[in-house]
């Protein structure tokens, strides 16, 4: 209620006032960005900046390769689908009829929102659909990919330091294609590839556009390996809902 | 009534008895958060620790001296994102907003994200009295609502259980076959939770902090269902206390690292979701409407109160971790939502129902360990001493104690009255120790409470003071 609000403001306005407030101290200095500290770091080469993101992401028991090209980029990703396929033929218990069709389809971003070109044709040389609906919003559309268990997508920013990947939702980047199927592949040249996460921050921020971008843009999510808990006797445990495979492909493209 | 092991309506030190009586709750308690102890000093030791605390503290000083500008920044910049923004002064409204958040919707189930503040103010029980399902999805937090049972740390809810009971509770409600594979009772519950997800209309969780200068909720997690809760369902609803704002997004992701390195002693955790409102138009996927609800609860109170420090609480579970009697006690035996060595700072403060919850300033060796632990140096012990202080000021002292505290006074006074009430103690206190067999197992009369829950060990038969002067009576001259 508004009021509640107002009551609220008022009365936070109140007791800070208070001289004998023994807290917060009295004027405690804003973090500016010049003393703000890079927590962890990472430095190199775009060679060395991905070498260190695959070993950081193979630490959080993900997978990595690092191509020369982007052809070789899609037969890479053709040969992990293939065999992933493969895995999931062999470790299936039910009938294939619960897949309602969906065993060779990968979900992923729209075509002309993935780093590689000419991916869609390349999938369906080799009986694989790339699936990238523009809506996944109504309950249709998700039955409509329910079994999907292959994700593809590109990153926004990959951070070599962490491992980690910033996925930014927007007109045909989904947030689900690197969240609902079991096993995910994310395709990163290394134009997108930075040492930290504050050297990214740092230079959205020297753009101009961080705020905008962070408002105009509802969904971020910061991606490090694959899902997963400790919440059963600390024993580690993958895959509880979101990928649990992750594979990151990593391509020149400078 | 809880069906947890340890009843948390019991008196405090009843509750404190069953669980120093739970065997396998302390073999629990001992693998865990010894394990995130460890991991935490592994993970804060790799970077510049005292650094990274010290800057936190300073950005989390600056929010709480900022705080009113910065609520209606986020309220502003929340509002311009196109979400909703409520304000929630006590429990009973919180859980008021949010039904009627529900029925507007015309919501039928909800499935929800962890989050301390809904249990602070028990929202599921009045989403669940309004007719609606609510089901919890991460793994932990799953696992105790199918038990009946309230969390018992804030990071690992379900700390308290052994794969044994877990498997039990999974064949009882799920069916399962029998298994004690803690991966495929995992895949059990992702098949179930997928279903739910699919078919909820709102989504609910909490909030790790918010972004003031942009408007954005972000939620920490490691499984995944923080995504998906923000993702799939209709209604996405964030609840937040009043006080876990951040100015700008690089003090965010400040302190999502050290949140993960001082919880998890992750660098990062596997998602950190951020949401700045409803999707966007051409987006994919993501919830049409979106609501924040603010929630005080005594959280001005504390402030007032002079308790303020531990509103700079990021909830990272590092005191719980290290403390010796959350590590012997558990969660439970607090009684409250917030358990360990901040829950004690925390639950008298907050607007909560905690039997004995006067008794919880007591639940600490005062060692300090906690506030070692803490990445924003929250000087936990000085709190729980003046908690302490409030609590005889309220409630007096008795006429032993008074005459107790005089008699010390004057004795320490006076070297000869000091050395003489030494030699009575220490004659005393070895007759009692020789009828008890070593230490001392009972005082008499008044003293008698400082025995009911330890032993303590005779006084020396010689001071210092004569001990010294016979080793120097001892050692030989050279001249």
């Amino acid at each position: 209620m508004s009021n509640d609000r107002e009551e609220i403001l008022a009365r936070l306005r109140a007791i800070l006032r208070r001289p004998d407030l023994p807290f917060p101290p009295a004027a405690p200095a804003p973090l500016t960005a010049a003393e703000r500290m890079v927590v962890t770091e990472a430095a190199g080469t775009p060679y060395q900046l991905a070498l260190r993101f695959g070993q950081e992401l193979e630490k959080l028991y993900g997978s990595y390769e690092i191509m020369g090209s982007a052809a070789e980029v899609r037969l890479a990703l053709l040969h992990r689908l293939d065999s992933w396929a493969a895995e999931e033929e062999a470790a299936r218990r039910g009938p294939k009829t619960e897949m309602q069709g969906q065993e060779r389809m990968v979900l992923g971003w729209a075509p002309d929102r993935l780093p590689v070109e000419g991916l869609a044709e390349a999938l369906s040389d080799i009986g694989w659909q790339l699936l990238a609906p523009p809506r996944l919003t109504s309950p249709e559309a998700l039955a409509n990919v329910r079994w999907i268990r292959f994700g593809v997508t590109g990153v926004s920013a990959a951070l070599a330091a962490t491992g980690s990947m910033l996925m930014i939702a927007g007109p045909g980047q989904s947030r689900s294609a690197s969240l609902l199927p079991f096993r995910h592949i994310a395709l990163i040249p290394f134009s997108r590839l930075y040492p930290t996460l504050e050297a990214w921050l740092a230079e959205r921020r020297a753009a101009g556009d961080l705020e905008l971008l962070l408002r105009s843009r509802a969904g971020w999510n910061l991606i490090t390996g694959p899902s997963k808990s400790a919440d059963i006797e600390m024993n580690l445990t993958l895959g509880v809902h979101g990928p649990r495979h992750v594979h990151a492909i990593l391509f020149d493209d400078l | 009534m809880s069906t947890s092991a340890i009843d948390l309506s019991l008196p405090y030190k009843k509750r404190v008895d069953d669980a120093l009586h739970n065997k396998q709750l302390k073999v629990a308690l001992d693998r865990a958060t010894g394990r995130m102890a460890g991991q935490r000093v592994a993970a804060m030791g790799a970077v510049d620790a005292p650094r990274l605390r010290a800057q936190v503290r300073q950005m989390k000083e600056h929010v709480l001296r900022t705080w009113p500008e910065l609520l209606e920044q986020l309220e502003t910049q929340v509002t311009a994102n196109g979400g909703h923004v409520h304000w929630a002064k006590e429990a009973a409204d919180l859980q008021r907003i949010v039904v009627e958040i529900a029925r507007k919707a015309n919501v039928q189930k909800v499935v929800k994200a962890k989050s301390m503040a809904t249990e602070e103010v028990h929202l599921n029980q009045a989403l669940q009295r309004a007719g609606l399902k609510v089901v919890e999805t991460d793994l932990g937090e799953y696992i105790i609502q199918l038990a009946g049972e309230p969390p018992s740390h804030i990071v690992a809810p379900v700390i308290h259980r052994r794969v044994e009971d877990i498997a039990a509770i999974f064949q009882r409600e799920l069916d399962m076959p029998p298994t004690l594979d803690p991966q495929v009772i995992c895949g059990v519950a992702r098949g179930v939770l997928r279903k739910e997800f699919l078919s909820a209309e709102m989504g609910i969780s909490g909030c790790n902090f918010a972004i003031a200068e942009t408007g954005t909720c972000c939620i920490v997690t490691n499984e995944g269902n923080g995504r998906m809760t923000s993702t799939l369902p209709r209604v996405y609803v964030v609840v937040m206390g009043l006080e876990k704002l951040v100015p700008t997004v690089e003090d965010a992701f400040l302190q999502y690292q050290a949140l993960c390195r001082s919880s998890t002693g992750q660098q990062c955790s596997v998602y950190l979701s951020m949401t700045s409102g409803p999707r966007k138009p051409g987006d994919v996927d993501g919830p049409e409407e979106f609501h924040l609800v603010l929630l005080d609860n005594g959280r001005l109170d504390m402030l007032a109160k002079g308790y303020g420090e531990a509103l700079c609480c990021i909830r990272c579970g590092a005191c719980l971790n290290v403390c010796p009697v959350y590590r012997e006690i558990g969660g439970h035996a607090y009684g409250s939502t917030y358990s360990g060595p901040i829950g004690a700072v925390i639950s008298p403060n907050i607007h909560m129902e905690v039997t004995d919850v006067d008794k919880l300033p007591y639940a600490s060796s005062l060692c300090g360990a906690c506030r070692d632990a803490c990445p924003v140096q929250i000087d936990l012990p000085r709190m729980l001493l003046e908690l302490r202080r409030d609590v005889v000021e309220a409630e007096g002292t008795t006429l032993f104690d008074r005459a107790a505290m005089q008699g010390f006074s004057k004795m320490m006074q006076s070297r000869s009255s000091y050395e003489n009430a030494g030699k009575l103690g220490s004659l005393a206190s070895n007759v009692l120790a020789r009828l008890s067999g070593g230490n001392l197992t009972f005082l008499p009369g008044p003293l008698s409470p400082w025995t009911e829950s330890r032993d303590l060990p005779p006084l020396a038969r010689h001071s210092f003071r004569e001990q010294w002067q016979q080793r120097r009576a001892a050692r030989k001259q050279i001249v």
